[in-house]
């Protein structure tokens, strides 16, 4: 790798370079580890039996969810706020909130397969599953205004605002099950009483998952924004060429 | 140019929060009340509407009919019997809290029709072979009540 090629790299990266390889490794180490705890250590559930440790896979789901979800208002409010004002809040902004749109499929098609066993059903149009359905739709709409083509600058601004209307139903989502009565139960661990309702191997399970998930997150946030400098740059030549190419065209046709 | 971009921001705004409030409005408008205990059930039992009745089975009374299971369900209240067609779902057994759907039978002390069960757990999780208080598990023949 030559000089310049490592002095862009640098302007590339979200987080540095050793820190991002850093991440990946804990990553996987933390994906063993949850393989290991939530398949073989973690007791079954004495109502559900194995059908619970479909639990250690949704529950960390639903969370870096929400955790990717508030990082793209937090890069949203940096955008609009003058002070903080950098593309770097953009693309942070638009590829959190591309992960997160997956982490909310992964949460709906895991509670949906662990639905069916408990529950009796793949779907119930409850209050907690139907706003989490609305969620998957809105950031859905976000990424789809993210991609109509626009001036760098609208397009950030107009993703920002967005980006702010649409969390308004994430604590919709978190609350439904206290504010209606729903299928899906109340929260094990984050409840109103904050008292975790789950024997201790089972909770830290749990916790590995969450680590776990949070770790997979940062990881993917790191390689998406990457993705995002890079795709702008290439861009930026793609215009340069063709610019040059009709440059060339009428010159040559002047001649 | 500046001022119609703002038209344009404004007017993408409104819809997409124009289309949350009806999406969740036309969504939870028949389901806010997901379910009815059954003494709420009870106190409306002149309602020929179909709804999802939450209780507990009362240990001792599922019988196999020809054509489902018939079973008592009750909220601590009250007490009433269900006649379902259909197979249940694997997690009913005594005990289990339970949503039924479906309508009120004729006549004052006809059986719940159900069509459809749902088993709604509770929160809490244990292995099986620790000492536990029943009156806090899934299985206690209260439902939360919302």
């Amino acid at each position: 790798m030559n000089a310049t090629v490592a002095g862009a790299d640098a302007r590339t990266r979200l987080l540095p370079k050793g820190l991002g390889r850093a991440i990946d490794a804990l990553t996987l180490l933390a994906i063993g580890a949850l393989l290991v705890f939530g398949l073989v250590i973690a007791p079954p559930d004495r109502f559900q039996g194995d059908a619970q440790r479909i639990m250690y896979l949704h529950v960390p789901a639903a969370w870096a969810m929400y955790l990717a979800f508030f990082v793209t208002t937090l890069a949203s409010v940096l955008w609009l706020v003058p002070r903080t004002r950098s593309m770097v809040w953009d693309r942070v902004a638009g590829s959190s909130a591309e992960i997160g749109l997956i982490l909310t499929g992964l949460t709906l098609a895991l509670g949906s397969l662990w639905g069916r066993p408990v529950w009796g059903v793949w779907w119930a149009w409850d209050a907690r599953l139907v706003t989490t359905a609305v969620l998957f739709f809105l950031y859905l709409g976000l990424l789809a205004l993210r991609a109509i083509p626009a001036d760098p600058t609208v397009r950030a601004r107009r993703s920002a605002i967005t980006a702010l209307i649409v969390f308004i139903d994430v604590p919709i989502v978190h609350f439904s099950v206290n504010w209606w009565r729903t299928l899906h139960q109340e929260a094990t661990v984050f409840n109103p009483e904050l008292n975790p309702q789950i024997e201790g191997t089972m909770a830290l399970t749990l916790w590995i998952g969450v680590l776990a998930f949070t770790l997979l997150y940062l990881s993917l946030l790191d390689r998406r924004y990457r993705l995002a400098t890079l795709e702008e740059g290439l861009a930026e030549r793609e215009l340069d060429a063709a610019i040059e190419a009709r440059v060339a065209a009428a010159s040559g046709s002047a001649s | 140019m500046r001022s119609r971009r703002r038209t344009w921001i404004a007017v993408g705004l409104c819809a997409t929060a124009v289309m949350v409030i009806v999406g969740l409005a036309v969504a939870l408008s028949g389901n806010v009340v997901y379910y009815r205990t059954v003494s709420e059930a009870v106190a409306e039992r002149d309602t020929t509407a179909r709804f999802r009745l939450a209780g507990a089975v009362v240990p001792g009374t599922i019988r196999e009919t020809g054509t489902g299971v018939r079973f008592d369900v009750t909220d601590g209240n009250r007490t009433v019997t269900v006649a379902h067609r259909g197979d249940p779902p694997q997690l009913f057994e005594d005990g289990a809290p339970v949503l039924c759907e479906g309508r009120w039978g004729r006549g004052r002390d006809a059986a719940f029709a159900s069509d459809r069960i749902m088993i709604k757990h509770g929160e809490e999780y244990t292995p099986p072979d620790v000492e536990v208080d029943e009156t806090s598990m899934a299985a206690t023949p209260a439902p939360p009540v919302g």
